[in-house]
């Protein structure tokens, strides 16, 4: 039987509240969800020459996840991947003022509120692998072969 | 432009020692210099856009790598960004041996006992340089 895997790549960023949120709920994902293999990319990894990133997500179905509307994960991603099943912005789901916050960005500081944040883009992200188009899975739409190669 | 030392953390999202780059690259522009360092985003960097270029180009960096693959300090230094110190937090973790620091999503307090050292020593190279 096939295994369902999907890529999920967080920006991270480390200047914003949104990043942090990125981050956690990507993490929240990766450790909770059972029904699909989820796999986490570093996305700095990209550009420093991660051919196994990049075919990754070029394979398999991938979803970025963003704190602000730079979209970088996202942008970075179908820079060198070619193309991204599901996006999210994470400023369109607890707002621009908290994403862009940039006093508290330190996993040290969050309080229950942000934790909230993480809950909610953690279902979004659980929400855009449903919604995934079971061709993403079954090679249909994939750019290359499982081989990796382009 | 920004003449504050840029410190920049990988965050690797993978392993602990990503977060423990990040929260002590953090503490460091908040907490310890906030007057004469500053973080960039390092997936804003990787995106290569022409405004982060430029707002790299040039700048006195630290770059806080938690793997060997030192991503933190290529893509710095793709961007234009003068790396002047590479701290890897293997080197001070590896004065902790059998230590467990949490995991890629919370630090535990021996996590954060060596993100407060690395912190310490960014503090210290910003002094000399800025």
């Amino acid at each position: 039987m096939a295994v369902l895997k999907v890529g999920i790549l967080s920006c991270s960023g480390e200047e914003c509240l949104g990043g942090t949120i990125s981050r956690l709920a990507t993490r929240k994902v990766l450790e909770e969800m059972t029904m699909v293999d989820t796999v986490t990319l570093c996305l700095p990894l990209y550009n420093a020459g991660g051919t196994e990133e990049r075919n990754f997500a070029s394979v398999f179905p991938t979803i970025s996840v963003d704190g602000c509307d730079k979209l970088c994960a996202k942008r970075s991603t179908e820079k060198y991947s070619g193309r991204i099943n599901g996006s999210i912005d994470v400023s369109k789901i607890i707002g621009n003022e908290n994403a862009l916050n940039t006093r508290i960005v330190r996993n040290r500081d969050l309080k229950e509120e942000h934790f909230q944040m993480v809950e909610e883009v953690a279902g979004e992200i659980v929400k855009s692998i449903s919604n995934l188009s079971p061709d993403a899975y079954s090679g249909k739409s994939f750019r290359g072969c499982n081989c990796g190669s382009e | 432009m920004s003449d504050k030392v840029k410190v920049v953390p990988c965050s690797g999202i993978g392993k602990v020692f990503g977060l423990v780059a990040r929260e002590a690259a953090l503490s460091t522009v908040q907490e310890l210099c906030p007057d004469k360092a500053e973080t960039v985003c390092l997936a804003y960097i990787v995106t290569g856009d022409e405004d982060v270029k430029e707002k790299m180009k040039g700048s006195d960096c630290i770059t806080v790598d938690g793997c060997p693959k030192m991503c933190a300090s290529k893509n710095v230094s793709l961007a234009g960004g003068v790396v002047v110190e590479e701290v890897k937090v293997l080197d001070t973790v590896k004065d902790h041996k059998g230590k467990k620091f949490g995991s890629a999503t919370e630090l535990n307090d021996d996590g954060y006992m060596v993100v407060n050292e690395i912190a310490a020593k960014i503090e210290k190279r910003i002094n000399e340089i800025a």
